[in-house]
């Protein structure tokens, strides 16, 4: 299998002493990754230095088997992401946001613009300003533009962050939909359990910077009752409950 | 290239949209109308600096040239560094495929864009006006001094602005930003007069090297020498911006 993200003994360490420590890990095509843990376990750090947001003090970061570091721009090429908060320009429209985004992609017209609208649900609101959207609102126009370049690989950090119920079930349906018809591998941070269980196929548990385990979600389901319970006794295997 | 190019032209959009560089232009042509305003009352009481319809615009530079454009050239620095950077929305292109080189060069062309309309704006607009006023003395000779005053004042204007994006990656605020910009371009200036034998080490005191340029003696020498001065000014800064940019964490 192919692999997409190739992460070797990546440190980082902040002044507070927390950070990530000798993180190792391989996700393949087709992957929907869940990278679960508690807040200030890391996640973000990790997601950070995978998209060339920070520096890692050590080790290295492969995507689709291109080093972040020296080969940025070939690396991030086929990757759509939002990382911690997802972001626009509060002045532009959904649809101006868009295309400037597009810009660095390309074969993105008007028309591929207004099919990531739709599926995101935001085609009626493409010509309100972003600063007029709503929390939920935000998040699917982040998702819009991380999904924009039809990428091989998504970073997703917190993607159900202030959306509703109904939101919650559309965007998972979607990134099922990716990974099923486009082979999208998508590697997602969560704390929702819950939702990670429901859209996942491979879990990666992170607990105060260190990666406790990796495993598919068909086996965790097929010994544990709940992703929590399996997520529980990991935790509590390395003597930290 | 592609990215740098889609970095140069999001820029413009967004600076468009934010409607900052209409407000600044407007600015820029007050500052015109209310020298011609002045011109018109000194004209009256004998003053004859005014009269000849190239000298207007030439007037305009140099007050353009000390305050204004280095205000909104410093406005705009601001905005595209520190003002992203606390905004956090430096991430949005920071996570696309393109180099952090090619950002930072395609900022730094953006403020040296927004410099040149201003600078090529005001110099349309004043001499317009001048002609207006005085039609009779307008020579060639004197619309080539004009146009290369304007010009040349790009060099100063941008070496400044480097100053700016270097302490932009510094600081997160971009308020401490502008306070220090200031401050230190206050200093230059007084500094520049108070030991004016090392004038040309201050930037602020090559704001007006235009007047070498179409001074009536040739000044190769003088001009070369301060060209050179600020060249390895503005390599310096803009090494330094960009180092302190690329190892920026977000």
């Amino acid at each position: 299998m192919e692999k997409v993200i190739e992460i070797k003994e990546l440190t980082k360490i902040y002044k507070n002493g927390r950070g990530i420590q000798n993180l190792s890990l391989d996700i393949y095509k087709g992957d929907i990754f869940g990278f679960l843990g508690p807040n200030g376990s890391g996640k973000t750090t990790a997601m950070k230095i995978m998209t060339g947001l920070m520096k890692a003090d050590s080790g290295t970061v492969k995507l689709f088997g291109y080093n972040i570091v020296d080969e940025y721009e070939k690396a991030m090429e086929r990757v759509g992401c939002i990382i911690e908060t997802a972001e626009s320009y509060p002045y532009l429209t959904a649809y101006e946001n868009l295309k400037l985004f597009s810009r660095y992609y390309k074969n993105i017209d008007d028309n591929r613009i207004n099919e990531v609208l739709e599926l995101t649900g935001l085609l009626r609101y493409q010509n309100e300003k972003a600063k007029n959207f709503s929390l939920g609102m935000k998040q699917r126009l982040g998702l819009s533009a991380a999904i924009l370049s039809k990428p091989d690989l998504v970073i997703l950090d917190e993607p159900l962050n202030g959306l509703d119920v109904e939101g919650m079930i559309e965007i998972r349906k979607l990134i099922k939909r990716l990974a099923e018809t486009e082979k999208t591998t998508f590697f997602i941070s969560s704390h929702l359990i819950h939702d990670v269980e429901l859209t996942c196929t491979r879990i990666g548990i992170l607990y105060e910077g260190k990666l406790l385990n990796v495993d598919y979600m068909q086996n965790i389901l097929s010994n544990y009752a709940t992703l929590e319970n399996y997520f529980i006794s990991e935790v509590d295997k390395n003597g930290r409950i | 290239m592609g990215g740098y190019k889609a970095t140069i032209i999001n820029e413009l959009e967004k600076m468009y949209k934010k409607k900052k560089m209409i407000v600044i232009l407007i600015i820029s042509i007050a500052v015109i109308l209310i020298g011609k305003l002045i011109s018109f009352g000194m004209s009256t009481v004998g003053v004859g600096v005014f009269k000849e319809s190239t000298i207007f615009p030439i007037s305009v530079l140099s007050v353009l040239s000390i305050t204004p454009l280095p205000l909104f050239t410093t406005l705009v620095a601001i905005d595209l560094f520190a003002g992203e950077f606390s905004h956090n929305t430096m991430k949005i292109t920071l996570t696309r495929p393109v180099s952090r080189f090619k950002i930072f060069s395609a900022k730094v062309t953006v403020i040296a864009i927004f410099v040149l309309i201003n600078l090529l704006s005001v110099m349309f607009l004043s001499t317009v006006a001048g002609l207006i006023c005085n039609f009779s003395s307008i020579s060639f000779i004197g619309i080539i001094r004009i146009v290369i005053s304007y010009i040349v004042t790009l060099l100063p204007i941008m070496v400044f602005a480097l100053v700016v994006v270097f302490f932009s990656n510094i600081f997160k605020s971009g308020t401490a930003v502008f306070f220090l910009s200031v401050m230190l371009y206050l200093i230059s200036f007084i500094m520049g007069k108070i030991l004016s034998p090392y004038s040309s080490l201050f930037i602020t005191s090559m704001l007006d090297w235009y007047i070498h340029w179409v001074s009536g003696v040739t000044l190769i020498p003088k001009i070369t020498r301060e060209f050179l001065i600020m060249l390895g000014y503005g390599i310096m800064f803009f090494t330094a911006g960009y180092y302190l940019f690329d190892k920026r964490d977000l």
